[in-house]
């Protein structure tokens, strides 16, 4: 028996008020698989990345996480929780603590390791993301691309099997969009489960191993790339390539 | 302009280099410079500036001579003050008579040293959060805050102790001491004190169980001593309708202020829960005692709460003005709390959920810090005005520093000498709340490091 899917929507439907945002989403993203998902603005993809991790509580469905359903008891949720990281478009590093405090934070609260040992696995990955030579900064002293990076390094410290990326280079001017893409497409290649919600669509093709494409509330179609850009099937699908290609 | 004395070709560019910065010509900078752009930009501006320098210089040259050229410093009642100069200057003696009473009230002089006393072992408690090389910070500050009040209310009222005060004093003499010895420890040897005793008297390889224990052990005798020297501590009641001055001034407005951060920031968190009965309970308190005046509030402690309180059950005329000042600064504080609290991006609630924070650990440890910051100007402000308001005290018939400097001038001797006790306190309002505003000044300077928006 293989192992079960690391992540697992099931017939999710979620409501803002009596706006209806997600409609009845289906996805299963195997252990190690890439995702991609785009749409227009509005089309729910933000809300549904944020499902999974459960910073928004959906109404009806299933979060299932390598087999453990979010909900069925506080402890369980905090513990599925530790093991997905993510990555803001607005960064939301702390801006009262410097880089390597935002990254040992949450090793020495969390998980209760010695300073020492939590310095150590930060600097690892802020070298990791190529920016530890700015560990003793505040967030706001750098530059957008590199507070991106520091915040892709302060969610892999907590060693998360799933990593979720909400626009991660929306806010970004567009020269430092690549550093960041760069230190994901090293991540991916790491065979980590990333969840990317962008519209670089260069990014997609070099990493995605489906892409999932979102309006109104529904998953419209998903496919390989390859697929995905050459024959898609529906004609909003081809609507919104052709909008931003 | 770029050199374009090379024409580009399709395979060599033109090559970009910037011009190096100069510094700024020397017009721009310095004294005169400043002077000429804030002070004589324009001829009205240097009329203004004119105008302003002969106002601030007639209105001082006025005080001055009044308080210190044509003041009488030595006189043994009014009337010889009146005879020496009139009403031309200040009459000093009256005021340096007085003094005792202006900073402690009735309190028995030949008790008054209990007082410094109490006043200087709070300095000295709170001295070591200003010493590179002490970590134990926050357990030296929470100890002062909490532990503090116990030996300081025995220096201050002094009387028959019973079982229970004994043992608090103690644990208060016990923090005392402790603050120090970890202190010394931590600045010599990098340890705390704990791991001092632990080192002291044992190998560094034996278990850390039988390390722990020996620490205990350490904390154990130290308890045990000051509860020995807290059973001896005998000191003659003062009760507290003796008290007043600036030193009850200073009691009312300290424990006010101590106590309405903690409480304010516990109800801006409760009137924002998302549960029903805690929210309303938090905003229902938070709207009744802001919507009533100080006074208001201090007369119905005084006047009605012993009418609710069972028979025989009687509450200190100085606490019940305490606990009002208390819960009137805290629901004031509240407020300050949650407009904080409100600007506050989402994202960071986010940023704490997401890497595995609970509720009350990014609260603590993200939200707050980043609220208090922003909010250091209000929140002073709010202490300075705390502090100031607590002069109403003496409508329910406490001698604080208000009261007591009116009182000067009912003394026989100096009958109707106000202005200048009142020009005296002026000068200790104006000292204590000066302090205070640096300090928040200070305060916000080393916090807002690396965060300049």
């Amino acid at each position: 028996m293989s192992a079960p899917p690391a992540i697992r929507l099931v017939g999710l439907n979620k409501w803002f008020g009596t706006f209806h945002v997600l409609k009845d989403i289906e996805l299963s993203v195997a252990e190690g698989e890439k995702i991609v998902v785009c749409g227009p603005s509005g089309s729910g993809k933000s809300t549904m990345i944020r499902c999974v991790n459960q910073l928004e509580r959906h109404q009806e469905g299933e979060v299932v996480i390598h087999g453990r359903r979010f909900g069925e008891s506080a402890a369980q949720d905090e513990a599925i929780r530790r093991d997905i990281g993510m990555v803001f478009q607005q960064f939301n590093l702390f801006p009262h603590m410097t880089v390597l405090e935002n990254c040992t934070f949450a090793l020495t609260w969390v998980k209760h390791l010695p300073k020492a040992e939590a310095e150590a696995i930060a600097m690892s990955h802020l070298e990791r993301v190529r920016i530890p030579e700015q560990a003793r900064k505040y967030p706001l002293q750098l530059s957008g691309g590199q507070q991106q990076r520091v915040a892709i390094a302060r969610a892999l410290c907590m060693r998360p099997r799933i990593m979720l990326f909400d626009e991660p280079t929306s806010a970004l001017d567009p020269e430092m969009i690549n550093e960041v893409l760069e230190v994901m497409v090293e991540l991916a290649e790491s065979g980590m489960t990333m969840v990317v919600v962008t519209h670089e669509m260069g990014f997609a093709r070099k990493v995605a191993d489906r892409i999932v494409f979102m309006d109104q509330g529904e998953i419209v179609e998903e496919a390989p790339p390859g697929t995905f850009f050459a024959r898609p099937r529906y004609d909003r699908t081809r609507l919104f390539l052709s909008q931003i290609l | 302009m770029p050199d374009e004395s090379r024409l580009a070709t399709a395979d060599r560019p033109l090559v970009f280099a910037p011009k190096p910065s100069r510094a700024p010509p020397s017009s721009a900078i310095g004294p005169i410079a400043w002077m000429r752009a804030n002070l004589f930009s324009s001829v009205s501006n240097a009329l203004l500036t004119l105008l302003g320098a002969y106002i601030v210089i007639v209105v001082f040259a006025a005080i001055i001579n009044w308080a210190l050229v044509d003041a009488v410093w030595e006189a043994s009642n009014r009337r010889e003050c009146l005879d020496k100069v009139g009403r031309a200057g200040a009459c000093w003696p009256g005021v340096i008579a007085w003094i005792p009473n202006l900073l402690y009230g009735l309190y028995p002089k030949d008790q008054v040293w209990r007082i410094n006393a109490a006043f200087l072992m709070l300095v000295v408690w709170a001295l070591p959060l200003w010493l590179p090389g002490v970590r134990s910070k926050l357990a030296i500050g929470l100890s002062a805050v909490l532990l503090y009040p116990f030996p300081a209310s025995y220096f201050f009222h002094g009387g028959e102790q019973d079982l229970l005060w004994t043992a608090l004093i103690a644990l208060g003499l016990a923090a005392f001491a402790w603050v120090w010895l970890t202190t010394f420890s931590e600045r010599f040897t990098g340890l705390s004190f704990g791991a001092f005793v632990a080192r002291v008297t044992g190998d560094a390889e034996q278990p850390e169980e039988s390390a722990r224990l020996r620490a205990r052990i350490g904390y154990a005798v130290l308890y045990l001593a000051a509860l020995a020297l807290a059973a001896q501590w005998s000191l003659s009641e003062v009760p507290t309708r003796y008290w007043g001055g600036l030193f009850l001034t200073l009691v009312i407005s300290g424990i006010g202020i101590t106590f309405s951060l903690p409480a304010g920031v516990m109800l801006a968190l409760g009137r924002r829960s998302h549960m029903p009965f805690i929210s309303l309970c938090s905003t229902a308190f938070i709207e009744l005692f802001r919507s009533v005046p100080l006074i208001t509030i201090l007369f119905m402690f005084n006047t009605m709460l012993p009418l609710f309180l069972p028979v025989g059950v009687e509450v200190n005329r100085l606490v019940r003005a305490i606990v009002a000042v208390c819960l009137f600064a805290a629901a004031y504080m509240a407020e300050i709390v949650r407009g904080g609290l409100q600007a506050i991006l989402r994202g960071q609630y986010e940023a704490a959920a997401a890497v595995g924070l609970g509720f009350w650990q990014s609260t603590a440890l993200v939200i707050m810090p980043q609220a208090l910051r922003i909010m250091i100007p209000t929140i002073v402000g709010n202490f300075i005005g705390l502090f100031k308001d607590t002069t109403l005290v003496s409508i329910i018939g406490l001698f604080d520093l208000l009261s007591m400097a009116r009182a000067v001038g009912e003394d026989t001797t100096w009958l109707g000498l106000f202005l200048e006790p009142f020009f005296f306190i002026t000068l200790i309002y104006f000292v204590f709340c000066f302090l205070m505003s640096q300090y928040s000044l200070n305060l916000e300077r080393r916090l807002g490091a690396g965060q300049r928006r």
